[in-house]
């Protein structure tokens, strides 16, 4: 089967900033969560994946057409959300219709009927009147209406109170049932991408520094609480990252249960997204 | 590609009522023979200038173009988009105009070729400067093309008045006109839309390009 996005390679320089050899592949029937700190080049991948912004090497295919030399067939079965909502704020929600119809060969004007009413958006008030919650359920009503096989969203639940969060996700799981179907999602919420995530990219400073998938990072990743005395007895080659505090320390290991088995005085416990996005953004090697 | 040009006259709708509620207005005075016609029609075109520039504001203030660039369109697409909706605009316009013509000609009996003279120019003002101004706009972005567009339209004028007074400009080889059959004039001046439109075509391959080479 086709994945539904492929990255090899990726590099685009900004002069102060730089995307390097970013490598992701997202299989059919997955969420891949884009995971890192601002400007860390979440927002860039996505740019470079959705041609807004030109490569400087490195390929990029959709559904298994080029993004570049064929967009406009890559895009057709593509749906965007983007961070916020792009619509005029004296459109209403009946007139995206009229407007993104033409542009998708199998735009559903009545399944994009069928979405406003899902999330009680109003066809005839103006877009000005919606509050953030409502634009992001509207973008995301405009990027399902035309049956996408993939939904590329960028920041899009950021801002949203949990019960939308919620909701949202809960859309997205049943559009993943479809094997076809899949998700590039970046976010900040972590515990949003612990929900829903297949597969986790973690990029740090334009790089990928960690790739797999979200079962496989929580279930043997782990956090050890120590003294200082402590951590200066563990072997460097035993942990990725740690932090030294006022009140003691922390460290990230990678092999939990190997840990446990080699340090059973030290306990070590289970990590959560967030805890290796801090080790990673704060912390330092040993 | 039509559905980027709905978009235009749909965000645009109110002022476009609007727009169309003055020419109406200004319709009934040039049948009162309170305005002239020629007036009028120029008075339109300068209307409908801004347009463009308008759209491209809102655009910007609903950061519209990175989302466009997302859609299976391609760059060339939505830009055609644009030219597309100027010309409808113009296009919209020339035709009250020549529809005017036959209204006040009837109704007045007044000169039939200086009417027609006079929204030849006019429609060819009206695409002259959305063809400078497009590229400028997909450049520069709305507000900081703005400026050019009173520059386009005042240096000119400016140049001409002070020309004229400074009698620099001989206005009297217009008289060789009426010498002319008037199929003669009413034709040649037919070539100036036409040459607008060529002017037009040319503008929309720069702002492609423009555009290819813009991140979003």
């Amino acid at each position: 089967m086709t994945n539904c996005i492929e990255i090899k390679g990726l590099c685009k320089s900004y002069g102060d900033f730089a995307l390097n050899n970013i490598d992701l592949t997202l299989p059919g029937g997955s969420i891949l969560g884009l995971i890192g700190e601002n400007g860390a080049g979440k927002t860039t991948t996505i740019k470079c994946v959705l041609n807004l912004i030109r490569r400087d090497t490195g390929e990029i295919t959709l559904l298994g057409y080029d993004n570049v030399r064929e967009e406009r067939l890559a895009k057709q079965d593509v749906g965007v959300v983007l961070d916020e909502c792009f619509f005029h704020d004296t459109l209403r929600p009946r007139d995206v219709g009229s407007i993104l119809a033409p542009a998708y060969q199998n735009w559903d004007q009545g399944l994009f009927r069928d979405y406003l009413s899902k999330f009680g958006l109003p066809e005839k008030k103006f877009i000005k009147e919606f509050s953030r919650g409502m634009k992001m359920k509207l973008s995301l009503s405009a990027a399902l209406a035309h049956r996408p096989k993939l939904l590329i969203l960028d920041e899009a639940t950021a801002g949203l109170d949990p019960v939308i969060r919620d909701e949202i996700l809960d859309e997205f799981l049943g559009f993943i049932q479809d094997e076809d179907h899949a998700i590039l999602m970046s976010s900040h919420i972590t515990s949003d991408l612990e929900k829903v995530a297949d597969y986790i990219a973690y990029i740090h400073q334009g790089q990928v520094v960690l790739s797999d998938a979200k079962d496989n990072i929580l279930d043997s990743y782990g956090r050890v609480g120590c003294t200082a005395a402590q951590l200066e007895s563990i072997d460097p080659r035993d942990i990725l990252r740690a932090r030294k505090g006022t009140f003691g320390c922390e460290a990230l290991v990678k092999d939990r249960s190997a840990f446990a088995r080699k340090y059973p005085m030290l306990l070590v416990e289970r990590t959560t997204l967030e805890d290796i996005m801090l080790f990673v953004g704060k912390g330092e090697t040993k | 590609m039509t559905g980027l040009i709905m978009k235009d006259s749909l965000v645009m709708r109110k002022t476009l009522k609007s727009y169309l509620l003055i020419m109406v207005l200004y319709a009934v005075l040039a049948c009162l023979d309170v305005l002239n016609f020629g007036f009028i029609i120029t008075f339109i075109q300068v209307m409908l200038m801004v347009l463009p520039i308008t759209a491209f504001a809102y655009d910007e203030q609903a950061k519209w173009d990175r989302y466009a660039m997302s859609l299976p369109l391609g760059r060339s697409r939505v830009v055609g988009a644009r030219y597309l909706f100027v010309l409808a605009l113009a296009l919209c316009t020339f035709s009250l105009g020549l529809f005017g013509t036959a209204f006040i000609h009837l109704l007045q009996q007044e000169n039939l070729m200086e009417m027609l003279l006079t929204l030849m120019v006019s429609a060819t003002i009206g695409l002259l400067i959305p063809a400078i101004l497009l590229p400028l706009c997909y450049k520069l972005g709305a507000e900081r093309a703005r400026p050019y567009l009173y520059a386009i339209i005042f240096i000119p004028t400016i140049a001409i008045v002070l020309l004229a007074k400074a009698e620099l400009l001989d206005f009297s080889a217009l008289n060789r006109f009426e010498t002319l059959p008037p199929s003669v004039v009413v034709g040649g001046a037919a070539l100036l839309p036409l040459a607008g439109l060529v002017l037009l075509f040319v503008s929309y391959l720069i702002s492609c390009r423009v555009v290819a080479g813009k991140e979003y």
